[in-house]
């Protein structure tokens, strides 16, 4: 059964429709990402989860149950926030029990659940403090804390990485990523960071301007993109875009001719393309390759080395437009070279003029 | 030249100092002398505690200042109360007419109270509550002042504390009491202050609402108890003051950086 199930879901401020129709089933025990560009509506519909903004239209069911109108409190969910809201006159202690005070536990429940959280998070030792003596790392886990002692059925995450320094990011990350397996709770996460998404997610959702793009496994994302967009923002450098034009249809492929009149058979499925159609072609970097010159598809001048150790991406400029392209790292090309390129035609994408993949 | 302005501000500053703290010391040399040394100074006057004894035999000033703590206590509290909700609302929740009525409270900043002073009495008359305590304090529990100060003060609370707090399972009242107080502690100290010494030296309100002992503050007390006969000397006086004055000044003492902090930030975030 889901634990989280979306349907319909609409949202509006003023007249912007901020969000348009989006549907998202969430598996119990799955870490699902909602990843979008800033804007894209993915923190709204986390906070309607949460309860903290009116839904428009549309159902939210957490566990079977239609939660629209309920208090936060009475949905079963706990949040960790962007800047962390701790409360800034409350020491770390009970920053983490105050929801057990308001539960009207009694003190010695609530030692036991903020010992309990602290052991999990390793913060034992920050319990006396406030949260103005904690680095960023700190803060962070203090709010995983508080999330913990509430014994969700989910956890809502708003971006909780982006305010840390990219080293932190790494490690919280794995932490996340192991907290989750230690407390089989389902987790919704939030970011605009496609590299967390990817690195953590057991299934991604991709938002674009209020509406669900493509859902589905992070690999399932990167090889099949169903759009441009999903395609251009899944995936790091981008994918690269080039303009395309139909010049012969078979049954299973499409020979398309790019703008230096290079010809190239994609194999494709779909049939629904017919011979003069303007395309999109769209391949990684990495589907792209330096070959000896007789091979080459093209040639690109190299404007742009950027070498990461186990490997480098080159910025080319060809005739048919700017490419990025992944080689070795020990490659010795430098800025000015005359690159003979290859593309891989069986992991090659091909989208019309309505960007949707064909 | 920037140095010898320095000096003569320095200069200036003790100088008024001087001049408000003169009266002061005077009451002090009075009170605690004999008659015969009001008007002459004698290091070695003799020292004695005769004029207070007197002072407390010729009016009831227990009860003054029994009066004046019940007033000022009752007074403080209330408006806290009241203007914590009312700077609440005005901060944090959206609701019809909205800046029409904080417009209203803060025209109620501009008019000084004693502009009011008959409609008040009106209406206190009409309450049936003339000659009581509560009668002095009615009029200056929805505070503008303070409703204003806690508002700018709540506003600065950040938002995303209120949603934490709606997640840990707070309600309003909760959010306002465990999230929004204690974060506004400075500011309440601060007004706290200001309210009580304006209400400690409240004089003209409460002279005209109370006419017997059982309500009287220590300042009204004070005034008719110097009024009375022309024949009551200046020691007895000043050694009344003092009494009257003593805990706001040993007040202000204990509290003096907040109470010049809250005249030098409060409302200007």
């Amino acid at each position: 059964m889901s634990a989280i199930s979306i349907k319909k879901l609409n949202k509006f401020y003023d007249s912007n429709h901020v969000i348009r129709d989006a549907s998202i089933e969430i598996e119990s025990n799955s870490f699902t990402v909602l990843v979008g560009p800033s804007g894209c509506g993915k923190s709204t519909i986390l906070r309607m989860i949460a309860g903290l903004e009116e839904v428009d239209s549309g159902t939210i069911s957490i566990d079977g149950n239609v939660v629209n109108s309920l208090h936060p409190k009475e949905r079963g969910i706990a949040m960790v926030f962007q800047s962390y809201a701790l409360y800034p006159h409350m020491t770390v202690f009970d920053n983490i029990g105050f929801g057990l005070r308001l539960e009207g536990q009694s003190k010695h429940e609530i030692e036991a659940g903020v010992s309990e959280a602290a052991r999990i998070l390793k913060i034992e030792d920050l319990l006396d403090r406030k949260p103005r003596q904690l680095s960023g790392g700190q803060r962070q886990r203090v709010a995983i804390g508080r999330a913990i002692t509430r014994k969700p059925k989910v956890f809502l995450f708003d971006e909780p990485l982006s305010n840390l320094d990219a080293a932190l990011r790494v490690q919280m990350r794995v932490e996340l990523a192991k907290l989750h397996d230690q407390l089989t709770a389902t987790m919704l996460y939030v970011t605009h960071d496609q590299t967390e998404a990817m690195t953590m997610a057991d299934r991604i959702v991709v938002l674009d301007k209020g509406e669900v793009s493509q859902a589905g496994a992070p690999l399932e994302l990167y090889n099949s993109p169903k759009n441009s967009f999903v395609a251009s923002f899944i995936g790091s450098p981008t994918m690269n875009f080039l303009n395309a034009r139909a010049v012969a249809v078979t049954k299973g492929s499409v020979t398309i001719k790019l703008l230096d009149d290079l010809e190239l058979k994609i194999a494709n499925g779909d049939t629904a393309v017919s011979v003069g159609d303007e395309l999109t072609l769209g391949v990684r970097p990495e589907n792209l390759s330096l070959v000896q010159t007789p091979k080459a598809h093209c040639t690109g001048k190299v404007s742009v080395v950027e070498q990461l150790g186990s490997q480098t991406f080159l910025y080319l400029e060809t005739v048919d437009g700017p490419l990025i392209l992944e080689a070795d790292g020990s490659t010795k090309i430098k800025v000015g070279d005359l690159a003979p390129i290859s593309f891989d035609v069986k992991r090659c994408h091909l989208f019309n003029k309505h960007h949707q993949k064909i | 030249m920037t140095g010898n302005l320095k000096n003569v501000n320095v200069i200036g500053a003790w100088l008024l100092g001087f001049l408000w703290l003169w009266p002061l010391l005077y009451a002090i040399w009075a009170a605690i002398h004999p008659i015969e040394y009001q008007v002459r100074f004698d290091i070695f006057a003799p020292l004695t505690l005769f004029n207070f004894k007197n002072a407390w035999a010729q009016a009831p000033f227990a009860q003054y200042m029994l009066n004046t703590l019940i007033y000022v206590t009752l007074t403080t509290s209330s408006q806290f109360v009241v203007c914590a909700l009312a700077a609440f609302a005005f901060a944090r929740f959206e609701f019809p007419l909205k800046n029409v009525l904080f417009g209203l409270v803060l025209i109620q900043l501009l008019i000084h109270p004693e502009v009011v002073l008959i409609e008040n009495y009106k209406t206190i008359r009409f309450l049936g509550l003339m000659d009581t305590i509560p009668a002095i304090s009615l009029p200056y529990i929805a505070s503008a002042f303070g409703i204003f100060v806690l508002r700018q003060t709540f506003k600065t609370v950040p938002k995303a504390l209120d949603d934490a707090a709606l997640i840990d399972g707070a309600n309003t009242l909760q959010i306002l009491r465990h999230v929004y107080i204690p974060l506004s502690l400075p500011t309440f100290v601060a007004y706290g202050l200001v309210s009580i010494s304006y209400h400690w030296n409240n004089y003209l309100w409460p002279l005209i609402v109370t006419n017997s002992d059982d309500s009287r503050v220590l300042n009204v007390g004070l005034a008719v108890f110097s009024m009375e006969e022309a024949g009551v000397e200046w020691a007895t006086i000043s050694a009344a003051t003092l009494m009257v004055t003593a805990p706001l000044i040993i007040a202000f003492l204990i509290f003096q950086r907040q109470f010049i902090e809250s005249f030098s930030t409060t409302g200007i975030k």
